[in-house]
């Protein structure tokens, strides 16, 4: 068994041993979530370092699956590249705070990071995957246990919430999943190598536009991409933010990780056609989710908003169509999957001693919160695109390389940097400045809480000063499909 | 030994970075006393590198050696941070060391009861850290970088009161106004990059003088740049938060907001000036608006009461001048000024902050009086600051302002010739209608505060500077010199007829704040609206109101109706339409695993069955 399999079956094995303990365990349930998650992500960790820049692929395993007469046979088939590489790590890192977050959840807590757990398999097997059946596979795996963790821990609609979700992404799936059919069936393959090396480049022609806008509209709907959204606003604010945690974290980046895996890396020519498309839809989402999330009333809203509008800068990056624009649609990716998991992880710290996010019923917090205030100021500057920190990179990098190809929508992108302040602080002011509303002061959060957020503040600044950090995994991965726009 | 620290000028700015690490780890564990002067020590050492480096260049004119390694990939891109030393930039240097350790040996004073003073220290650190780095950037990324910074702690200063709502919303104001400067900055860097390939000034100077941009392409650049420079030195229209952020602490405004972070923005033009001396369009604008501002703030601070508010709005217009010089090809003479204004202006704020803290915290000047006798040196200390704005020979302030005259005259605009008479009118005006009412008149029932040493040694050692720092262009242009400007030549009138109208100014202020032969109350009844339009700041702050933020507010609404009842309304009919799928829904409320597994089963068996049916077609 090689390392990567190895990698998937840990949060399998701690679901097994958290089987072992008796339902009121609590704190042996959270010690197990914590270790399992942590061994994932010093094994991905691991990984960064025999990681070979310059190559494809790596780490590959191989087995034959199943077949279908002369078909290609399907295969269980995993591997690393310089793409998927720092998604994983992102995925490791922030299910390992996400689980260390848990401390909020205190119902059912083994069901919880069984499913967590199972979630996390999951993230992990669609960053590995690399044909389109397995990849699939774990697409499903998150959605079935994403649904009961909204479902049984969320808030008050909390299965609205639920239902919403799963008929949304179970329709983004019907559609991912006639498009790998189609696929399948139309070039012979699932294996994203040979499928590289099968599609033609430029002939367009209507069958292949078919099955490229299929999976599009099922990353759209992950992404979110307007008017597909409606979804997550509820997610985001009914989820235990917790789970909010993995959701706009990891798997919201499944959308972005899909248009740039299967959108631009198999069929990089249309992708390039439809750029302007592209980016109008880019500015949008990055308009519309920033006036939207100025509007709010409700924290976690201006958060989910915000996702909206940041959602849009990949896309952006993406529509530049060049190298730049890739660059700075994966550490958009990287960058906002770290900011949230910061944000909702405050999120839950707040309403445990506030109960309440309704920013009219929150301010003054930097009195008796000074710590906690502080990671919240780091984090908003890092949403609002501050340089030294993630946000400013990937920003700059998606519009840098949208200036090259569609200049005048760039300006039109820049005025989401100003909207982005403008929410951003109209949030942050509200709640941790200006005089407190209760004479009740709240205790600041406690070392099991801060130094877990300090970790992501960490890796935000450290990705913000040395961007290569990421850039130098992934740049060759990216030229090898800017190289088919090029020729 | 030399040798060495020449090559290692880089490190200058991390002095303050490791002190404002120091610092923040000490938040609350740390003594005052100690946790201030790791600050002060950790700047004045940085001040030390910087006057070692000011002899190299400026006395034995030797290079100082810049320093660059890589940063970033831009897809086979690699960008470099670095620094460099050209001598405008080491002078700068000079000023942001000096004038941050005398600022934050005055807030020993100034802040010595405030209970979250140890932060304060460290948001200093960070910002001269950040200024610093700005100051030795030699690239667009790497200044940008900082630029951002410096307006980060510009932020989180001037809230520093946080639990005041004015505090607050000034913090706001003063972030979002100055980043919709920034923007232009941003777009600029990001044109400069497709045409040039490069953030480096060599590179893009380079390309400038070898003619490889278009004149368009060229002027829309230099005026995006300028579009940032408007927006952190408070030009208009984007002048407006620079007023409001006197809520910050008052070492604060000394600091940032009026001689190192708001001149920035010349800073910049100034750097890039190659850029605007290829375009004669992207000049003009510099310099009508520079005019313009100039005048206009100078009018608003005609009416203000409150102290520091009138020295906001002189900053404002001081700044305007600057960038007056700077668009009439008076490079040097716009410098100049914001080397002058940096000490003559660090020392007015000073004095202000003394003279509240000495009326236990009263800001209105209409409410002071009489300082005169109780504390003379403080006056005396005014006098000299504002004998220097006002252009009063031989002042600093009169040389650098001289300058920008004659650069504007040569220039052959009129307008704006006359127009920057009328606002050096007014300086000398306000200025000294603060300095008759808060020195003169009766004196303060109450026996005001005396000051700690802390106080005065700042005070004293920038009144010494703005008393002197003309002369390094007087009588003989060294600065000029080294900073490689060919000097143009004097007209005998300028000085004399600026001199005079700086004298009426005063004058007039003498008449009626301190004779009182003619009353303020009349005149402003008199002149009705132009007071109201002086007095209420000719009502942009009310318009800016009215059209940015109700329509950003009203759009809001209005996505927020059409987003949670149209496209929520399409969401549910969407979820009603297939009525089976809402039946596997209340099929799987019951939150039984087994079936959702079966369901699981099923789906994949139609992707199998599908598969098979595939093959068969194709």
């Amino acid at each position: 068994m090689g390392i990567l399999s190895i990698l998937l079956c840990v949060p399998l094995v701690g679901v097994l041993v958290l089987q072992f303990f008796p339902k009121r365990k609590f704190s042996a349930h959270r010690v197990i979530a914590n270790l399992t998650t942590f061994v994932t992500l010093i094994l991905t960790i691991y990984l960064y370092f025999p990681f070979q820049t310059g190559q494809e692929m790596q780490f590959v395993e191989k087995v034959s699956w199943f077949t279908f007469g002369s078909f290609e046979p399907i295969s269980y088939s995993i591997g690393l590249d310089g793409l998927s590489l720092p998604l994983l790590m992102l995925t490791t890192l922030v299910s390992f705070i996400g689980s260390i977050a848990s401390i909020y959840i205190k119902e059912r807590t083994k069901q919880y990071y069984s499913l967590f757990l199972l979630l996390e398999v999951g993230t992990i097997g669609v960053f590995l995957a690399t044909n389109l059946v397995l990849f699939f596979f774990f697409f499903e795996l998150t959605l079935i246990t994403m649904f009961f963790l909204i479902g049984i821990w969320g808030y008050s609609k909390k299965e609205r919430a639920a239902y919403q979700f799963l008929i949304y992404n179970g329709l983004g799936s019907a559609f991912l999943l006639i498009g790998i059919v189609g696929i399948y069936v139309y070039f012979g393959s699932v294996d994203y190598d040979s499928l590289m090396k099968v599609i033609p480049i430029s002939s367009f022609n209507p069958f292949t536009w078919t099955l490229l806008t299929l999976l599009l509209v099922a990353f759209a709907i992950k992404l979110p991409i307007f008017p597909f959204h409606r979804w997550m606003l509820l997610v985001h604010v009914q989820a235990p933010p917790s789970v909010v945690m993995i959701h706009a974290g990891i798997l919201l980046k499944m959308g972005a990780y899909g248009m740039l895996r299967f959108g631009v890396s198999l069929f990089p020519d249309y992708m390039e056609y439809i750029s302007t498309l592209l980016a109008v839809f880019g500015l949008i989402n990055l308009l519309y989710g920033a006036i939207l999330a100025f509007a709010q009333q409700e924290l976690k809203s201006v958060l989910a908003y915000s996702s909206i509008s940041h959602m849009g800068i990949i896309l952006l990056g993406i529509a530049a169509a060049n190298q730049v624009g890739l660059q700075g649609a994966v550490l958009q990716s990287i960058s906002h999957g770290l900011l949230s998991a910061l944000f909702f992880f405050l999120v839950g710290a707040l309403y445990e001693r506030t109960k309440s996010t309704q920013l009219e019923n929150l301010g003054g917090l930097a009195k008796s919160m000074p710590i906690y205030s502080g990671i919240l100021m780091v984090a908003s500057l890092g949403l609002l695109g501050l340089p030294g920190l993630s946000g400013f990179v990937s920003e700059f990098f998606s519009l840098l390389g949208l200036f090259e190809r569609h200049p005048i929508y760039a300006s039109v992108g820049t005025l989401g940097l100003i909207l982005a302040a403008v929410y951003t602080l109209r949030a942050l002011l509200s709640v941790s400045f200006g005089e407190q509303k209760k004479s009740i002061s709240h205790q600041d959060i406690a070392w099991k809480e801060w130094l877990p957020m300090f970790f992501l503040v960490v890796t935000i600044v450290g990705i913000g000063v040395y961007p290569d950090l990421i850039s130098s995994t992934l740049n060759h991965t990216l030229e090898t499909i800017v190289s088919d726009w090029r020729g | 030994m030399v040798i060495k620290m020449i090559n290692f000028a880089w490190t200058i700015p991390l002095l303050p970075l490791l002190a404002f690490l120091i610092q923040l780890t000490l938040r609350t564990k740390g003594k005052k006393l100690w946790v201030s002067w790791i600050g002060v020590i950790s700047t004045f050492l940085a001040f030390l590198y910087a006057v070692f480096l000011l002899l190299q260049s400026f006395v034995w004119n030797r290079a100082i050696t810049d320093w660059k390694v890589d940063w970033l990939h831009i897809g086979s891109n690699v960008i470099t941070v670095g620094a460099s030393f050209t001598p405008i930039q080491i002078a700068m240097l000079f000023i942001v060391s000096l004038v941050s350790c005398l600022v934050q040996l005055y807030s020993m004073g100034y802040m010595k009861d405030d209970g979250r003073s140890n932060t304060f220290f460290a948001y200093l650190s960070l910002f001269t850290f950040s200024m610093l780095g700005l100051v030795i950037s030699p690239n667009f990324l790497e200044l940008y970088f900082f630029w951002e910074l410096v307006g980060v702690c510009s932020f989180l200063l001037v809230g520093f009161y946080f639990d005041r709502e004015s505090a607050k919303q000034a913090a706001k104001k003063a972030f979002i106004v100055t980043r919709i400067g920034d923007v232009g900055l941003f777009i600029a860097i990001c044109l400069l990059y497709w045409q040039v390939g490069s953030f480096d000034f060599a590179v893009v100077k380079q390309a400038v003088d070898t003619n490889q941009l278009s004149a368009g392409m060229l002027t829309l650049i230099a005026i995006l740049i300028f579009v940032g420079a408007v927006g952190k030195s408070g030009q208009f229209p984007l002048h407006t938060w620079l007023p409001d952020a006197m809520e910050g602490p008052t070492p604060v405004s000394a600091l940032i907001h009026a001689a190192t972070m708001v001149a920035a923005g010349v800073f910049l033009i100034a750097e890039t000036y190659w850029l605007f001396e290829a375009s004669p369009t992207a000049l003009t604008v510099v310099a009508y608006i520079g005019a313009f501002t100039a005048l206009f703030a100078a009018v608003i601070a005609l009416t203000q009461t409150n102290i520091k508010r009138v020295l906001a709005y002189s900053t404002i217009s001081q700044l305007g001048y600057m960038m007056l010089g700077l668009g009439s090809l008076g490079y040097g003479a716009g410098f100049f000024h914001l080397l002058t204004h940096a000490f003559f202006k660090a020392l007015l704020f000073l004095v202000a902050g003394a003279v509240i803290v000495a009326f236990r915290h009263e800001q209105d000047i209409r409410k002071m009086g009489g300082l005169w006798k109780q504390q003379k040196w403080l006056a005396v200390m005014f006098l000299i600051g504002s004998l220097s704005i006002a252009g009063i020979p031989p002042f600093s302030g009169f040389f650098s302002k001289d300058e920008i005259f004659l650069a504007v005259y040569h220039s052959g605009r009129y307008t704006l010739f006359v127009a920057a008479l009328l606002a050096a009118f007014c300086t000398a005006f306000y200025m000294f209608r603060v300095y008759f009412l808060v020195f003169t008149g009766k004196e303060p029932g109450e026996k005001t505060k005396s000051l700690s040493w802390h106080f005065q040694v700042p005070i004293w050692i920038l009144a010494f500077f703005s008393i002197f720092a003309g002369f390094v262009q007087f009588p003989s242009h060294i600065l000029g010199e080294w900073i490689g400007v060919t000097e143009s030549s004097t007209l005998w009138w300028i000085p004399v007829a600026v001199t005079l109208i700086a004298l009426l100014g005063v004058f007039l202020a003498y008449a009626i704040y301190q004779r009182r032969w003619v009353s303020a109350a009349k005149i402003a009844k008199y002149s009705g609206f132009g007071y109201r339009l002086s007095y209420r700041k000719f009502y942009v702050d009310e318009c800016y109101q009215a059209v940015f933020v109700w329509t950003l507010k009203g759009l809001g609404w209005i996505l927020m109706g059409w987003d949670r009842f149209i496209l929520g309304g399409v969401a549910q009919f969407i979820k009603l339409l297939p009525r089976q799928l809402g039946e596997i829904g209340s099929f799987l409320q019951n939150g039984q695993v087994q079936r959702y597994l079966l369901i699981s089963i099923f789906g994949t068996l139609i992707l199998l069955l599908s598969i098979t049916a595939g093959r068969l077609i194709g």
